[in-house]
C-alpha cells in the first residue's frame, strides 16, 4: 500500500484534514487490515450464497434422476401404454396411469373452480370492503385454516363433510341435474359421499389460504392514489377492484393462483381420505376415483415386486412433469398478458 | 380567520363551500371555511404543508369517503345541491368533479384505454365515435401528437409529463365541470410543468378549476383568485392580483414574501 502516495494527495487538496494527515501511518495500516478482513468475509460471503443456490438445483437434479432412475423398469415394460391404459392390476402386474391423472387434474379442476372466486372474493372484502375492526380475525382465521394438517382435513373429510354431502347434497344434485345432458352425467350414479367432488372441496378449503392470503397482500401493495384516481373517475368499488387493483396485481394474484395449484395437485393425505380410491375413470364427478399421490400413498407399503413399486414411482415422475408443465404454462400466460398489456 | 369573503361577483358561483369543518378522527383538520368557486375561473390554494388545502381538494369530491374515520361537517354546494348529503351519488360526483394528482396515476392499461375507460362507464359509444372522444381528449391536453402513433402500448411507459397530461385527459374525457389538481406539477420538470399550466390556462374556459400548489409562482400565473390557508383556517381569499400585490393580512404577507412557509 502506498501511504506516501495517498498523504501526498491529502494533503494538497483538502488542508482541512492536514492535521488528521499528520499522523496517518498507524491508522492506515490498521484500515489496511480491517479492509482485507472485510475482503476476505465477502468472498466467504459470496461463495456461501452461491452454493446455497447451487445446492437447490443438485437437489432437484437429483429428485429428477432419481424419479427417472427409479421409474426405468415400468417404462421398459409398458412404455408409453402407461399414459393410455385404464387398468391398475397388481395381481397380473397390468399397470396404466390414466386414472389417476384423471383423477388428479379433476380433483385440482374442481378445487380452483371453487377456491380461486371465492379466494378473490374474500381477498377484495379484506382490502376494501371490510370495517377494521373486523380485519385482523378474519385475516388471523384464514390464516389458521393454511396451519390444520392435511390430516385432520382427511378425518374431517371422510367423518363429517361425506356423510353431510351424502345425505343432503349430492341427492339433491343428482334429481336438480336429472334431464339436463351434460350436468346429469356429470352428478350421475349412487351418492357415495366419499368421492372426486367432495376431495375436490376438501382441496377447495386447503387451498384457499393460499389464494387468499397473497391476493390480499398484493392488493394492499396498489398505491392508494391509483384507487383515488379510479374512484375519481367515477369508478364503483367493483370497478376499481376489476379494472385497476386487479390488473395491476395480476402478476402476485396468478402466482398465488399457482401456488395454490400447486397444493391441489400434490395434495396427499386429504384426499386419500375422501375420494374412494377406485382406479377407475368415470364422467360422474361423484363415482369415487383416485389421484396420483393418493395411489402412491396408499399402495407403496403393499408394493411387491420391481414392477409394481416402479409403476409407482413412474406416477410420481408424471406427477413431477404435469406440476413442471402447470408452472410453465403460468409464467407463459404471464408473458403474454404483459406482452399485450405493453407493461 | 376572516369572515365570508366579499368579493364583487363578475360570474356566478359553481361552488360554494360553507362552514365547513373536517376531522381526521380527533384531529381538526379544517375550520369553518367558507368560500366560493367561480365558474369558469382557476381558483388556486396557497399555504404551507399541513395547512389543509389538501384536505379541502378531497372535501369537493368527496374522495376522503374511502378511507374510515374521516368526516365533514357544513354544507359544499356544487349547483346548488349539497354534495355532503349522505344520499349523493357519489359516482355522480366523482363524475362532475374530475381529479389530478400529484402523481401521475395512469391505469395499468394502454394509453387508448386509460381515456376511454372512463368514459366507458358512462356511455355506450361506438368504436368511432370512441375513437374521436379519445382523440378530442388527448388534443384536449395537448398530448395527441406524442402519442398518436402509440395507443395501444402501455401508458406506464410515457414519461412523467405525459404520463400526467394523459391523467388529465383522462380527467377531461368523462366531461366533468369541475376539474380539481392537487400540486399536479410538483413531481414534473419545468418544461412538463410550463406545458401543464398552459393547459390549465385553456381548460379554465371551459371547466372550473381549482389548484393546489406549493409554487406561489405558479399560483400568481395560473389562478384568478387566490385563497391562503394557515393551519386549517382560511387566512385570505381574494383575487390573484389583489392578494399578490395588497394583501389583507399580516400573515398572507409574511408567507408570499417567502418570510415563513
Amino acid at each position: 500500500m502506498n501511504v506516501g502516495f495517498n498523504r501526498q494527495t491529502r494533503d494538497d487538496s483538502v488542508s482541512d484534514l492536514a492535521i488528521v494527515a499528520a499522523q496517518p501511518r498507524a491508522a492506515e495500516v490498521e484500515r489496511g487490515k480491517v479492509l482485507r478482513r472485510m475482503a476476505l468475509f465477502d468472498f466467504f460471503f459470496h461463495n456461501l450464497t452461491r452454493s446455497a443456490a447451487i445446492l437447490v438445483l443438485l437437489i432437484l437434479g437429483g429428485v429428477i434422476f432419481s424419479l427417472i432412475y427409479g421409474s426405468l423398469p415400468a417404462i421398459r415394460a409398458f412404455g408409453l401404454g402407461f399414459l393410455t391404459t385404464e387398468s391398475w392390476n397388481p395381481v397380473t402386474e397390468k399397470f396404466g396411469a390414466v386414472a389417476p391423472i384423471y383423477g388428479t387434474l379433476v380433483t385440482s379442476a374442481i378445487a380452483m373452480l371453487i377456491a380461486v372466486p371465492l379466494g378473490l372474493g374474500i381477498a377484495i372484502f379484506l382490502t376494501e370492503l371490510c370495517p377494521h375492526a373486523l380485519r385482523r380475525p378474519i385475516g388471523v382465521a384464514i390464516e389458521l385454516l393454511a396451519g390444520i394438517p392435511s390430516i385432520i382435513y382427511g378425518i374431517w373429510g371422510l367423518f363429517v363433510l361425506a356423510p353431510f354431502l351424502q345425505q343432503h347434497v349430492q341427492p339433491a344434485l343428482i334429481s336438480l341435474t336429472g334431464d339436463i345432458p351434460v350436468l346429469s352425467s356429470l352428478f350421475a350414479g349412487p351418492p357415495y359421499g366419499i368421492g372426486m367432488l367432495t376431495a375436490g372441496f376438501i382441496l377447495a378449503i386447503m387451498v384457499l389460504p393460499f389464494i387468499t392470503s397473497i391476493s390480499r397482500d398484493v392488493f394492499d401493495t396498489v398505491p392508494p392514489v391509483l384507487k383515488e384516481a379510479a374512484s375519481g373517475v367515477g369508478c364503483t368499488t367493483w370497478e376499481v377492484m376489476r379494472y385497476v387493483v386487479i390488473p395491476y396485481t395480476r402478476v402476485g394474484v396468478i402466482g398465488g393462483v399457482m401456488l395454490g395449484l400447486g397444493r391441489a395437485l400434490g395434495e396427499t393425505m386429504a384426499v386419500t381420505f375422501v375420494i374412494g380410491n377406485a382406479h377407475r375413470v368415470s364422467a360422474s364427478l361423484l363415482a369415487p376415483g383416485t389421484t396420483i399421490s393418493a395411489t402412491i400413498a396408499n399402495e407403496f407399503t403393499e408394493a411387491v415386486g420391481d414392477v409394481y413399486t416402479s409403476a409407482l414411482i413412474e406416477l410420481g415422475l408424471i406427477l413431477f412433469v404435469i406440476t413442471f408443465f402447470v408452472l410453465a404454462a403460468a409464467r407463459f400466460m404471464l408473458m403474454r398478458i404483459e406482452q399485450k398489456s405493453g407493461a | 380567520m376572516t369572515a365570508m369573503p366579499v368579493i364583487e361577483t363578475k360570474t356566478s358561483t359553481k361552488v360554494s363551500v360553507r362552514n365547513l369543518d373536517f376531522y381526521y378522527g380527533q384531529s381538526h383538520a379544517l375550520k369553518k371555511i367558507s368560500l366560493p368557486l367561480y365558474t369558469n375561473k382557476v381558483t388556486a390554494f396557497i399555504g404551507p404543508s399541513g395547512c389543509g388545502k389538501s384536505t379541502l381538494l378531497r372535501v369537493l369530491n368527496r374522495m376522503y369517503d374511502l378511507y374510515p374515520r374521516q368526516r365533514a361537517e357544513g354544507e359544499v354546494l356544487l349547483d346548488g345541491e349539497n354534495i355532503l348529503d349522505p344520499g349523493i351519488d357519489l359516482n355522480l360526483l366523482r363524475s362532475r368533479v374530475g381529479m389530478v394528482f400529484q402523481k401521475p396515476t395512469p391505469f395499468p392499461m394502454s394509453i387508448y384505454d386509460n381515456i376511454a375507460f372512463g368514459i366507458r362507464l358512462y356511455e355506450k359509444l361506438s368504436r368511432s365515435e370512441m375513437d374521436g372522444r379519445v382523440e378530442a381528449a388527448l388534443r384536449g391536453a395537448a398530448l395527441w401528437d406524442e402519442v398518436r402513433d402509440k395507443l395501444t402500448s402501455s401508458g406506464l411507459g410515457l414519461s412523467g409529463g405525459q404520463q400526467q397530461r394523459l391523467c388529465i385527459a383522462r380527467s377531461v374525457a368523462i366531461q366533468p365541470e369541475v376539474i380539481l389538481f392537487d400540486e399536479p406539477c410538483s413531481a414534473l420538470d419545468p418544461i412538463s410543468t410550463a406545458k401543464i399550466e398552459e393547459l390549465i390556462d385553456e381548460l379554465s374556459e371551459r371547466y372550473t378549476i381549482a389548484i393546489v400548489t406549493h409554487n406561489m409562482q405558479q399560483a400568481a400565473r395560473v389562478s384568478d383568485f387566490t385563497a391562503f390557508m394557515y393551519l386549517g383556517d382560511l387566512v385570505e381569499f381574494g383575487e390573484t392580483n389583489t392578494l399578490f400585490t395588497a394583501p389583507q393580512n399580516k400573515k398572507t404577507q409574511d408567507y408570499i414574501t417567502g418570510r415563513f412557509g
